[in-house]
This record gives C-alpha cells, structure tokens and sequence, in this order.
C-alpha cells in the first residue's frame, strides 16, 4: 500500500490545498498518471502517481489545505503484495525501507515552481528506478556509498546530486536512495541530507517538518562575542537538530505524565545471580533495560493506542512493535530502533540493545536503524536521576522513562520493609490518549516487571 | 536608497561643498576619502596629488577640496588634459623617489591613459626591479544616469594587466583605510571610488590616522547561513537591503564584500561557501569577463565539492550604460533581481 | 618668454673649437668605435641565427646616440629607444650584462624579463627600461623631471624618440607638459628620416621637426645627427638651460638609418644615392676618427689599439653572456609585487622606497 502526502513543493513552502481531485476511490491509476491538482503559496500543479495500482483511500477533501506530509490518499499496487506491516515480524536487523509507515510512505514527487514539466513528466534517464520504496520483502541493505543506479525517481530531479550532496553521504556513509529529496523537482539537497545526518533518522520527515521549523531555513546568525567568563562554542548539526526536533515535539504533542513506582527487588537478585553466567553464555551484559523493553511491550500490544501515531485526523495504532532505545552519546543523543522488538525474547532484545549502543557510539549506525520506532524508552537511571519528565520522540505517543534503581523503605502488609525501588514513568500525548489510558498502560508494565519470571526468558 | 532618485549634480561636477564629518563621528564616503588623503599627504612630503581641476577648483567631485591652500600648487597640481601623460608622469615621480597619487576626473577617462597605465605602470617592477608607489584613483561605477562615458566600471581592463592592486570599497571607513594602505603601499594601485556611494552613504569612520584597512582582504557585511552572494562596490548596498527582504521570508544571506577586486582574497570567499553551499556573484562591470567571472571561476574550481546549487553570476548585460531612467535600471542589477537569483538559488 | 627656433643646420658652429679636453675626445671616439662594432657584430650572429630575438641597428646614427648621451651627468636620467642601446653604453652600461640581456641570461639587466635591446639600469645609471611602443617613456621623462624640479637637485631627464614617433599623441602631451610646467628636460628627436618604410614626407606635414617646438612654446634646433661633435655642442646647451630651471628643449638630429628598421628588414625602400652618400660621406665613426686624427688628438697607434679594446670587449661579452645561467623557470611568477623581495639584492638596487 502507497500512501501519498502532501508534496512540499519548494523549501519554504508547508501546507498546500487540493483544489480537485483527479481520480475516485476505486480507479485504476498508471504511473505518472496525475492524481489530483495541489495550489501553493509558489505554483499550482498537477501531481502524478509514483505507482501504478487502484486508489483504495481518498483521506482529504477538495478544497482542502493541509500541512506538507499529511497522507491524502492511499493506492494499493497492482501485483505488489501486502501492507506495510509485511516485513513487521522480521528480524530485528531488518532495513526494510518502508517498513515503518509513520515515515517511509512515499511522498508524491515535488515539481519545483521552476520546472513547468507538469504532470507527465518523464523521470529523467536513470539507470535503474526501481518499484517504490514500500516493497513487501525486505530488501537487501543498499550499499552505504550512494550509488546514482540505485536511485528511486522521486520526481524530475530527484537523480541530480550536487558535488557536496555526494560527498556529505560518502562521509556519513548514507545510502541516498533511502533520502526522499524535498527541493525542487525531488532533489535531495543539503538540508534533506544534514537532517539524516544529525537527527540520526529522527523522523525528520514530512510530518514533523510541516509542524516544525526544521526545514525552514535558520535564522541569520549574528557574530558571537564572548564577554568576560564566557566562552563561545558554535552549535553543531546535530545539536541543532537535536533543538529543533525538541522544540517541535514540544509544539506538536499535548503532553502529559505520568509515575508508577516498581518493586524490583526480585529482578536485582536475579540479576545479580546470573549475570556471569548469562555474559558468559551469551556474549554480552545483561543490564534490567531488557527486561523493561520486554515488560513494555506486552503492554504496548495490550493497549495499541499507546503504540501509535495521529495522522492528521486517524490514530494509526501499529500492530508490531519497534522499540526506540535513546542513547547518549559524544555527539549528543541519538534514538537506535530495535525492529520487531515485539518478536524477541529477552536475549534477543539484550544483544540488539547492546549492539545499537555500540554501533550508535561509534557513529556505525545507518539510517534505517534510526527510524522507524513506535514507542521509545529512555533510561537515565544509570547516571541517577529518580524521575525524568521525557520529551516525546515524535510522532510516537508515548515515551518511557526507567530511572535509578533506589533502596528505600517501603510498606508491606503493614511493615516497613528495604525493597530496591524504581520510578517508571511516560510522557504521553493527550491528543491521542487520556490519563485513565497511559495509567492502566504504566500499571501493565508495573505488573510485568513485579510478576515476571525473567530467569526463563533469560535461558539461565 | 531608491535608484530612481538623481541627486542633483551627482552625475556632473558636483557645484555644493564637500561638506565635514558631523559631531557623533558620522561621515560621509567622500569625506572619508577626503581625510585619507589629507592625512597621508601631512605624514608624508614625498606624497602628492595630480589631476585635472583638483587644485584651484578643488576637483570635479570636491575631493581635494581646501588641499591646495594647506599643501601648496606643487603637491596639488593642475594637469592639462593628458591622461597618458598624467600616468606617465606620476610613473617618472615614482621612480625618483616621490609617491604620487593620480587624480582621474572620472574614471571613464583612465582608458585615455590606457597604454601608459597596462604597459607602463603595471609591468616596470615585473621586468626592471624599480617599485612604483602610484596611486590612480577616480569615481566609477553608474545608476546616477550619467551614461556611458561617466558610468563605467573600468576594474576588468585594469585587473587583466596585473602589477595593480585594484580596491572598490563601499563603505566610508573602509575606503579610508585602503586609501591610506594604497598610498604607503609601493606597488601600483587602482583605487575606484563608486560616486553613486560619495554623499548617500555615511558612517561612524574613525579619526585615527594609523587605521589601515589591509589591502586585499574581503569582509563580510552580513552573516548567513543560505546563500552567499559574494559582491563589491554599490551593490553591496543592494545586496544588504535584498537580504533584509529575504530574511523576512526565512531566506538567510550572506554578504562578502570584496573590497579589493585584485588580488582576490580567496580564503574569504570560499570560507563563506563553505558555509552556505549556494554562491551569488553579483558585480556592475559587464558580465562578460568581469571580476565576478573570476571569483565564480574560483569557486567552481575550489569549493566544488561544497556546493549544492550552480554558481551564478549576476551582473548587467555587454552594453554601453545608457541613459534614459528604464534603461539604466534594466542594464543594472536591481534589488528585486537579487532577490530572484537568491530565490532561485536557494529553490534549485 | 619664447626663444627663437633655429631651423637652419649650422655645421661649423660647434665644430670649429675643440671643445673638450682630448682624452674625453678620445673616450667619445671609443664609445663610437664600441657603436659601430657591437652593431656589426651582432648583425652577423643574428644573420648566423646565433642571437636569439631580433636587432635594432644604430648604424650611421652613433653620431647623435653617442653625442646627447655624452652630454649627460651620471645623475641624470636617460629615457632610451631600442635603437640607441650604444647611447646607454655612453652614459656606462656593463657591455658584458647588455650581452646577458640578449641571450636572455639571469646576469641581463632584466634578468630575463625582457631580451634585446630593452635594456634599462636605473639604479645603476639611470636608465629607464626600453618598452616597445613609442614614446611611451616620453610621460615618464615627464615625471623624474618632475621630482627634479620639485627637489631642485639640479638634474635633468633626457628623452630620446625616433621621427615616427614625433606622430603619437603622447610625443606631443608630453612635450606640452614640460612645456606648462617648464621642466628641466631634453627631448631628442633621432630623424633617421624613416620610420620603418616611411619616409618623413609621410610622417609629418612640416618640412622639420625642430620647428614643431614652437608649437609648445619651446625652442627647436635641428642638428646634423651625423656630426658627434655637433650633437655633442647642441646637447650639452639643452642639458644646461634645463639644469638652469630655464625649460625644455627639443633637438632633431638628423642622419639616415643604414640597416633596415630590423635585422629581418633589407630596407629596400631607401633610395640607393642617399644611402650611398651617408655612407660614403657622413659616417660619424669614420669621419670623428679622421677629425682626431687631423687635429693631431690620435695616432693610427691609438685607433689600433681602441679598436683592438672593443674588439676585445664584445668577445668578453659574448663569453660571459653564454656562460650566464638562464633563469628558473619557477621564479616566473616572482617579482609582480615588491614584497616578494624578488628584485631586492639585485645589484645596486635598494629594494622598496616606504616599507622595506
């Protein structure tokens, strides 16, 4: 299934009307063939249709005006296979592009105000241009140097790099047939490449950029002076991503929160109980992030409102869980995704966990692996905090938060008693869920953690 | 900072006083000039000036209005009209040990001197060791419907001689320190004084005599992140006031101002490219091999692999300046043009 | 106040005393002797294809080259054509680096810069480097004439021009110039009565150039070019009224180019008696040596032996040019600007006049 959005036709450009529609639910539409009529504040223009296939959805009205990114329309492929949740239960290593639909659906072509090539625009001669991004099957991970054979036509210019757009990938080894270009005509331009680059496959992607500044042009900046007892130090790419996505996730969630307090007594002793056994056996630590993950999405597939997104007006709940892993690092913070968290044992989440951190730390990570994630946990127990109030990682609904493990002294039957405690908690979006939700959601991971057998899932 | 306005007598001769720099400091780019030379000619005797009217007259534009009471007939001389020979002399002073600065009434008139200037002046050092301290200034440059004779902007046919060090400046302060470095520099220099800037610009310019402004370096008037449009002379005015407009539709430029035309000072230029990926060369001399298709030359070949857009060159069209109003402002770049190519640019 | 023109040649008028001591005789006979072999000699080798670039003869003119160099103190500075490099050996030129020069060896004067006879030794002795386009250094003369005045140092700046010249608005800016400002310079006229092929008929529309001063305001006196002594007289005038602060002078000496305006030009265009008679009668080498030796100043003993010296100075010079390296290719580009310090240390040159 294709899921077609409203295209930003121009770097300034962040929302568009649909003055007609050209095709109904139910037609059959050809390649190029043109979808519907969009006006902008630079150009009205007719889009055509990335694939060939029958248009199931028609999501927006005529006359409507809708933020870039917002999905319009949907078209199922003709001979192409199943949903985007196809490649859901694949390993965690997966790359499938597009198997994450809160990002990769394929926005319609742009065609810059520039290039009045219209709606049957002939993809300029590209070697090869593959069927569209949203495969059933995952494909094999594209070679990390761009490589202009393997460039999807995402529009009349989406084949033209410019000398720093290919040098910035073959340092940062991205593979630029994953980079949806949103400059003129499809080209991928310096901001759609530096937004990979520092967000680390944050979903940069259209949703967030037609609610947030990210892809405005920054503001002029003014000489720095250091006065006495300062010292001036220029903000990085990554940092600068890391504010804007910040401060957009801020502006775009309701967020709300919510504590619970956990009794992981029995966890600390199991874990100190085996966890020689268990690096032995499997090669790596066993730390009680794994288990959360594992608590968390038992509850997430129990209340898949909290494993969603709002998509204009529908919550799109997933039925597969890609578990975002927030990792600091030198460079600043980056969000690893373990694909199919939902399909692992406890083991496989502590080697993929141990294995992203690595990668992400060594800046190894690609940028399928950073995308894609349904729910995210963030852990700042270790540097000990006793509750943090997370920003949500947009578009999720939802972030946890799993904090320093404390002894304290707690009331049982009536006695005090000295439990290792921990506070979990979750920053939530009130558009899409209420209190009553995100609490029983909490209590869920809660009755996991405290009720669980972990010796069995940990194979000692 | 409308073009459309003609300053009476901006094109002729200019009949009103030069004027002085007011009590906040504030002076205009011809006081400026004024002063740089006024003080190079108190801290210096071998330091002196030649030209047409520039004595009793106090020169076409005012410059030198007042020197020849302070300084004398001999070091603020009236010529006859003989541009070859006003290069020429100035050469034959300079090898005795004086440092003339040479006075062109407009710099169209220059290409009177030409031979004298590209066969004499710039290559005597290069083939004879003898260093040549001269100074050849004048007004250049157009958008004061003064036509095609009164309007050029001569830097290219002097560039391509080398063995002179060519400075626009646009801004008060820094004309009066590159005046200043020209005159005690001893090389050759070409010192183009934009008349469109003399009286509409004005600035805080110091009064310290020792404030030099080093020959061939550019600097950047405005910080940006975008677009970096890379200019000298009266379109760095323009330019500023584009990117004010821009800015105000999220579209972030960067300013260079050149200062000195050549030598190039490479390093700013490709620094500020490096930042933006996206290059505006914008310049009034003809577009075909002006000083912009070099700077755009330079970029290609040095920070290719930084761009992300084409470089483009914006510049008027290989005709004569003419004169009537429309025309005029067709043949010259104007602030909505630079808009377009930044838009353009930053949409490519 | 304007001085009268002298238009008529007076041929005794300078020739009739002696007016100078004889070993300084003697030296202008040398430098004449030293005139007419380099000009021979290097035609040969040039016909031999074993000087490179091309040759400018002075043949039959060495009377007025050598005659207004001779006039001049090493102070004043001489501002030269391609054609009277002999009046830069005059005025002190190392004969061996002029050599250097046209073998375009780093000893040259320009160190290779500039090859033939665009030579110049400014710091050495005040000679401004020859440029092709003519006059182009009538403006500069201007100029160090200027600074002269200006330092009342006495000095004088000496232009040389050829008649084709005299045609070129800068030839006559330059002569009104000095005219205004009255400075201390001499502008010498070389009327070897053709510019390449043309003949002075079609040169100028006044039957003499000298008269053109008046135009100026300055007086004009038209010499026979071919009289060393004559010249020498009407120069040393000019020199001294300049010196005095009493203005320019123009001097048209005239004589006859006896070699094509190149080595590459037979000259067929002039006619053959008038060649014929300069040569055979009017020969400033020949006819000073016979003057020298009537007035008892040289024996055939001293003609012998000068001649042998300049024999003996041009193959030292040919030697020394030949074993003079070339320059390094590398240092093409040094020397555009003074900074580079690529001149400085360049014998008798000071490098910089303000920051070094």
């Amino acid at each position: 299934m294709t899921s077609i959005q409203m295209p930003q036709l121009g770097e300034t450009i962040v929302e568009g009307t649909i003055l007609k529609w050209l095709k109904r639910e139910g037609d059959a539409v050809a390649r190029d063939e043109p979808l519907f009529e969009i006006s902008t504040d630079k150009v009205d223009t007719e889009v055509p249709s990335p694939v060939a296939g029958t248009v199931t959805k028609i999501l927006v009205d005529e006359g409507a005006t809708v933020p870039v990114g917002t999905a319009l329309m949907e078209i199922s492929e003709a001979g192409g296979a199943a949903s985007g949740d196809a490649a859901s239960g694949g390993a965690a290593s997966s790359s499938a592009s597009g198997a994450a639909p809160s990002s990769d659906a394929v926005a319609a072509p742009s065609t810059g105000a520039a290039s009045s090539e219209g709606s049957s625009a002939a993809p300029p001669a590209a070697p090869v241009a593959p069927a569209a991004p949203v495969a059933p099957a995952a494909p094999a991970v594209a070679p990390a140097v761009a490589a202009v054979a393997t460039m999807p036509d995402r529009g009349p210019r989406s084949q033209i790099l410019s000398p720093l757009v290919r040098r910035l990938a073959k340092e940062h080894d991205l593979d630029l047939a994953q980079i949806a270009g949103t400059g003129s005509g499809g080209r991928i331009t310096k901001a759609d490449v530096m937004a990979v680059i520092s967000s680390g496959g944050q979903v940069a992607s259209a949703t967030a950029g037609a609610t947030a500044p990210a892809t405005a042009p920054a503001q002029p900046m003014p000489a720095p002076s250091a006065g006495i007892g300062e010292e001036i130090v220029p903000v990085s790419h990554i940092r600068r991503a890391i504010a804007e996505h910040m401060l957009a996730s801020t502006q775009t969630s309701a967020r709300a929160w919510t504590m619970v307090e956990v009794n992981v007594d029995h966890l600390v002793k199991l874990r100190e109980r085996i966890k020689a056994t268990f690096q032995d056996r499997y090669g790596v630590k066993i730390t009680y992030l794994p288990m959360v993950v594992r608590a968390t999405v038992d509850a997430l597939l129990e209340y898949p409102d909290v494993n969603a997104r709002l998509d204009g007006d529908n919550i799109v709940r997933h039925r597969f869980v890609n578990m975002g892993i927030a990792v600091s690092y030198d460079a600043g913070l980056i969000v690893p995704v373990i694909k199919g968290a939902d399909g692992m044992n406890t083991i496989g989440v502590a080697r993929a966990i141990a294995d992203l951190a690595a990668r992400a730390r060594s800046h190894q990570l690609r940028p399928d692996e950073v995308q894609g994630a349904t729910f995210t946990i963030t852990n700042p127990g270790p540097y000990g905090s006793v509750a943090s109030v997370p920003i949500i990682n947009q578009p999720n609904v939802g972030i946890l938060s799993f904090d320093a493990i404390v002894k304290r002294p707690v009331v049982i039957d009536d006695a005090i008693a000295i439990r290792s405690m921990v506070n979990i908690s979750m920053s939530w979006d009130h558009r899409v869920i209420d209190g009553e939700l995100a609490t029983r959601f909490l209590a869920r991971v809660k009755e996991n953690l405290e009720t669980w057998d972990f010796a069995e899932d940990l194979g000692v | 900072m409308a073009t459309q306005q003609v300053e009476a007598g901006a094109a002729g001769h200019g009949a009103e006083p030069r004027g002085k720099r007011g009590e906040d400091g504030q002076a205009t780019y011809l006081i400026a000039i004024a002063e740089a030379l006024w003080e190079e000619m108190e801290r210096d005797d071998r330091v002196f000036m030649l030209g047409e009217d520039i004595g009793v007259y106090g020169g076409a534009f005012k410059v030198t209005e007042g020197f020849i009471d302070r300084f004398g007939p001999e070091r603020v001389m009236d010529t006859p009209i003989a541009e070859e020979t006003i290069v020429g002399m100035s050469v034959g002073a300079a090898m005795e040990g004086l440092r003339p600065v040479a006075e062109f009434q407009y710099a169209d008139f220059m290409s009177s001197g030409f031979d004298e200037i590209t066969t004499v002046l710039s290559r005597y050092h290069y083939r004879a060791g003898v260093p040549l301290p001269v100074v050849l200034r004048g007004p250049s440059g157009g958008g004061v419907r003064a036509s095609s004779f009164h309007s050029i902007n001569p830097e290219p046919w002097y560039a391509y001689a080398g063995g002179i060090k060519i400075m626009c400046p646009a801004f008060p302060s820094d004309a009066k320190g590159l005046l200043k470095s020209a005159i005690r520099d001893d090389n050759p220099s070409l010192f183009l004084e934009h008349k469109w800037i003399y009286r509409r610009i004005k600035e805080q310019v110091s009064e310290d005599p020792e404030l030099l402004v080093p020959i061939g370096s550019a600097d950047v008037k405005r910080e940006g992140s975008d677009v970096s449009i890379i200019t000298y002379g009266a379109m760095v005015h323009k330019a500023l006031e584009a990117a004010d407009a821009l800015a105000r539709r999220g579209i972030s430029a960067e300013i260079v101002d050149l200062r000195t035309v050549y030598p190039l000072d490479e390093e700013t230029i490709l620094r500020s490219i490096e930042k933006t990926s996206r290059a505006l060369v914008l310049y009034e001399s003809y577009r075909f091999l002006g000083i912009g298709t070099e700077v755009a030359a330079v970029i290609a070949e040095k920070a290719f692999e930084h761009l992300d857009a084409p470089v483009v060159r914006l510049a008027p069209p290989n005709v004569p300046v003419p004169f009537s109003p429309p025309l005029e402002d067709a043949f010259l770049p104007q602030i909505a043009d630079i808009e377009a190519a930044v838009d353009r640019l930053a949409g490519w | 106040m304007r001085r009268t023109v002298a238009t008529k040649v007076e041929p005794d008028a300078a020739a009739s005393g002696r007016p100078l001591p004889d070993d300084r005789l003697t030296e202008i006979l040398y430098f004449l002797k030293l005139a007419r072999y380099f000009d021979e000699r290097m035609e040969a080798l040039y016909r031999q294809g074993r000087l490179p670039g091309a040759i400018y003869s002075g043949r039959g003119q060495e009377g007025t080259h050598v005659g207004v160099a001779y006039a001049l103190e090493p102070e004043d500075s001489l501002f030269p054509t391609h054609r009277d490099l002999t009046a830069q050996l005059t005025k002190g030129l190392d004969l061996n680096r002029v050599m250097a020069q046209f073998w375009g060896r780093i000893d040259g004067y320009l160190r290779g810069r500039d090859g033939n006879s665009h030579i110049g030794d400014w710091y050495g002795h005040r000679t401004y480097a020859v440029m092709s386009h003519l006059p182009i250094a009538y403006p500069v003369a201007c100029g160090a004439a200027l600074a002269y005045q200006r330092a009342g140092s006495g000095h004088i700046a000496m232009a040389i021009c050829g008649d084709g010249a005299t045609s070129n608005g800068r030839w006559h800016e330059a002569l009104n110039t000095s005219a205004v400002f009255r400075l201390p310079v001499v502008w010498v006229v070389n009327n070897n009565q053709f510019a390449y092929s043309t003949p002075n008929a079609k040169e100028f529309a006044v039957p003499t150039i000298a008269e053109r001063g008046a135009a100026y305001g300055i007086p004009g006196i038209r010499v026979d070019g071919t009289d060393v002594l004559e010249v020498y007289g009407v120069a040393r005038e000019a020199v001294e009224r300049a010196r005095r602060g009493d203005g320019p002078t123009l001097i048209e000496a005239v004589s006859l180019r006896w070699r094509g305006h190149a080595g590459h030009d037979p000259a067929k265009y002039v006619p053959r008696e008038l060649l014929e008679h300069y040569m055979l009668s009017k020969d400033p080498v020949k006819n000073f040596e016979q003057y020298l030796k009537d007035q008892g100043v040289v024996t055939d003993e001293d003609v012998a032996e000068i001649q042998a010296r300049v024999e003996r100075e041009f193959e030292e010079g040919h030697e020394y040019a030949l074993a003079s390296p070339f320059p390094e290719p590398g240092d093409v580009t040094k020397g555009w600007w003074v900074e580079d310090g690529y001149w400085v240390g360049e014998p008798g040159r000071g490098g910089g006049t303000e920051a070094s």
